[in-house]
């Protein structure tokens, strides 16, 4: 039987340490993917942006068609930062969401999340910091932004990161973990909230006025695309030599 | 089959119009241009701070015995149509995001988690499950030794409950836990991630059931039906949700209270014989004074205790109704891990509102289990960015992120609400910062007791013994908090309570603190319904006091009902 998303194979969990996405993963016919992949690949949540009311649609467009102007950061920091925000969200390619655009946006505006960790600066210095600490351990490696390093260090560094396991320079007075909590949540709000990824996950989006009425296991609307797995028939056949 | 089954959906409440007075073509509250409006210097029979679950039923049922009200909010008067999206992102303006310090050795991270803002309260953002109180809730000391007797029981807040249940309404199958009742409206369909968790608890004997939810299933009044498209938290454009800002800010204005919005209270005033006069507060830029007869404070467990801090005076010094340093302690969090299950089946836990089904089975305490009290187990819907911080909470990102993402359609989440014990040390006190009107922010330290964690890790098991049970592939977990509970508790005296059991601040007679910070316990149900319940019965305890004498212009005969209460 043909592999299928049914089974959990393809999952992190099952696949300990295996790097890139797994196999099998269509590329996307309709509408923008992060990367052009996805599991639902003629679903396009744009596609129903003239069924969602004005204010939703207004909202949604523009953070697509108009993402915000770096005006947070300088220069150096958002290079540092968009590659930790593309470290963390996987984006090794184009199309690319702009997950800092956002996060630089949030801060400048200074829509904070309504709590601060005793003993931890403001939000917006905790991003500064982070910079300086990722370029810190840029050095480490011989270089001298985070930017510049190769995929698989800056892997190895967000993954000190996010285990807490970064000592020294700024790190001293920010306790990593507390950082790590803090910038995250910017990074996954800016990329889960852009149409490219809901396309990617076979997300229904919006949905209003019109509402859900398929809730059962295995139903979709008729709208909503359905998941698909893609082999590719060159490369099966040689994996399985058959002729 | 009973008289009450026969009559689900049929019957409305009879004395809350809230239903009737909206727009069946807008969901802007129509009264809204029309509304009363007073003076500053026009001293008020009652102030109330905060529109959300405590204060706008307070408003609403006393506007109708004759009192005069004004009702300060900090947020702003919604308008769902134009002012909320369906998108989580764009739900932030519902949120309280000005900056509070969280601290202790479980930190409890607020803002959308727990702290609504705006006309409709925290309840504009609440998910929508709306169970009642366990009667062993109002008793926890004397049948569990641990935590406190409340100084009222369950069986004086029932009528209340069935009152409030009307006015939501709420809709759930009968229920048999706690004190077994049932619902006026019928529960609504089940999606499949909910059926794949109502599987998994049978299998291993536990029992689940539907609802129960502040959303009506049938007609209401203008109130749409449910369109099941899962935005409940980031605040209901459907109108179908209840939340004060539809189920009493309408009949409030309908008799003639003045929803002032936008308006921060910043100090409550007092004379030199220690009683309230009324409340400074800023609204425009513009610092400025509302009098009043009574005060009542319903701003939720951090701005309720904040206010009275913050309002210090030569007579109260340490702040207001603060004499016995009780002000801001024994705030509590009910612990709410969620372990999230994966299944071949397509389920799309994004359609319907995330209450679906939930359990009360563990809810009471069983010694067996080697801690007090209990949980109850509840179904979740988390949508997509709710869903990427279960991911990286259980330690992925990256293209293990990206993964688990994908697959999201795949899962279908249970969380609990753990009972958690009221402790002193567990308080809001103000942080050395200042906001951008001059006033400390808040500081929240929270640290667990030994039973805590045991009834939290027992919980998670329970858990995931019904996702195997289920035939769950994978799953996923992540630790977390909800709801803010007490910090200005009632009580039989001042050395342990801020308020007596009508809500009256033992130190000042004119006082009242009416929201879900006045709770000594919280049981394992979330506290919208009781909160409204306990201002239901407030409300009826001062009418009862004022009458005959009391008119819609008596201030005097409002002030006795107060110190008489």
């Amino acid at each position: 039987m043909a592999p299928d998303f049914r089974e959990p194979h393809h999952l992190p969990k099952h696949r300990a340490g295996a790097p890139g996405p797994p196999p099998g993963l269509p590329r996307q016919r309709r509408g923008t993917t992060p990367q052009m992949r996805g599991r639902y690949p003629d679903h396009d949540v744009l596609a129903r942006a003239g069924h969602w009311d004005a204010a939703t649609r207004r909202l949604v467009l523009d953070r697509v068609e108009n993402p915000p102007p770096i005006r947070f950061f300088d220069a150096r920091e958002a290079s540092t930062l968009a590659a930790f925000c593309d470290t963390v969200c996987a984006q090794e390619a184009e199309p690319r969401i702009p997950v800092l655009a956002y996060v630089d946006d949030k801060l400048h505006g200074g829509r904070l999340d309504g709590y601060q960790h005793a003993g931890m600066p403001d939000d917006r210095e905790v991003w500064r910091r982070v910079a300086r600490g990722l370029d810190d351990a840029a050095r480490e490696h011989g270089l001298d932004s985070f930017a510049a390093l190769p995929a698989d260090v800056r892997r190895e560094i967000v993954g000190a990161f996010a285990d807490g396991d970064l000592s020294g320079g700024v790190w001293d007075h920010m306790p990593p973990d507390k950082a790590w909590g803090v910038v995250t949540r910017s990074v996954l709000a800016a990329f889960y909230s852009h149409p490219w990824a809901w396309n990617e996950i076979g997300f229904g989006g919006p949905a209003y006025p019109q509402g859900y009425a398929r809730m059962g296991v295995g139903q979709r609307e008729g709208w909503e695309g359905d998941e698909a797995f893609e082999v590719d028939p060159v490369g099966d056949v040689l994996e399985r030599g058959a002729e | 089959m009973s008289l009450q089954t026969r009559l689900k959906g049929a019957v409305g409440p009879p004395d809350n119009d809230s239903r009737h007075l909206l727009d069946p073509h807008a969901r802007g509250i129509p009264g809204r241009a029309a509304m009363r409006t007073f003076d500053d210097a026009d001293e008020v029979d009652l102030l109330i701070v905060g529109c959300g679950a405590g204060g706008a039923v307070l408003a609403q049922r006393l506007a109708r015995a004759g009192w005069r009200i004004v009702v300060l909010e900090k947020g702003p008067f919604f308008d769902p149509d134009s002012d909320w999206v369906s998108d989580e992102e764009g739900a932030r303006s519902l949120y309280w995001t000005e900056n509070r310090v969280i601290g202790g050795e479980d930190p409890v991270e607020l803002g959308q988690n727990n702290s609504g803002v705006g006309v409709g309260g925290t309840m504009l953002h609440y998910a929508g499950y709306t169970p009642r109180f366990h009667p062993s809730d109002f008793e926890t000391h004397t049948r569990d030794g641990v935590g406190a007797d409340w100084p009222l029981s369950y069986w004086e807040l029932k009528a209340h409950y069935e009152r409030v249940e009307a006015e939501l309404p709420v809709a759930g199958q009968d229920w048999p836990w706690g004190d077994p009742h049932s619902y006026p409206h019928s529960a609504h369909p089940v999606g499949g991630a909910a059926e794949r968790a109502q599987d998994g608890a049978r299998a291993v004997g536990i029992e689940m059931r539907v609802g129960p939810v502040g959303i009506p299933s049938g007609t209401f009044g203008n109130r749409p039906h449910c369109i099941y498209r899962g935005f409940c938290i980031q605040g209901c454009k459907v109108n179908a949700k209840a939340s004060p800002l539809v189920t009493h800010v309408p009949d409030a204005i309908a008799h003639g209270v003045e929803i002032r919005a936008d308006s921060m209270a910043t100090r409550v005033e007092v004379d030199e014989r220690g009683r309230c006069t009324g409340v400074t507060y800023v609204k425009g830029g513009r610092e400025r004074f509302q009098r009043a007869a009574v005060v009542a404070v319903a701003g939720y467990s951090i701005e309720t205790p904040r206010l009275l801090l913050n309002s210090t005076s030569r007579r109260f010094p340490k702040g207001l109704a603060n004499g016995e340093d009780q002000v801001g302690r024994y705030v509590m969090v009910q612990g709410a891990p969620h372990v999230a299950a994966r299944f071949p089946d397509l389920m799309r836990m994004y359609k319907g509102p995330p209450p679906q089904i939930s359990s009360e089975q563990f809810y009471e305490t069983d010694e067996r289990r080697g801690f007090a009290r209990g949980f109850s187990i509840q179904t979740v819907g988390p949508l997509p960015i709710g869903w990427a911080g279960h991911v990286l909470a259980d330690g992925h990102w990256g293209e293990a992120l990206r993964e688990y993402m994908r697959d999201y359609n795949h899962w279908t989440t249970l969380g609990m609400l753990c009972e958690l014990l009221p402790r002193a040390e567990n308080r809001v006190t103000l942080a050395g910062e200042l906001d951008l009107n001059g006033m400390p922010i808040a500081r929240l330290d929270y640290t667990q007791c030994d039973n805590d964690r045991k009834n939290i890790a027992y919980a998670k098991s329970k858990l995931y013994e019904i996702w195997e049970a289920a035939g769950a592939q994978d799953t996923l977990e992540i630790d977390r908090y909800a709801h803010l509970v007490g910090g200005c508790r009632m009580g039989t005296s001042p050395e342990e309570s801020v308020v007596d059991r009508d809500h009256r601040a033992w130190e000042v007679p004119n006082l009242l603190v009416a929201d879900t910070s006045a709770m000594p316990t919280q049981g394992s149900a979330n506290p919208a319904l009781t909160t409204m319940a306990l201002s239901s019965r407030l409300a009826d305890r001062l009418v009862a006091k004022a009458a005959p004498s009391a008119s819609a212009t008596g201030a005097v005969a409002v002030r006795r009902a107060v110190a008489a209460a």
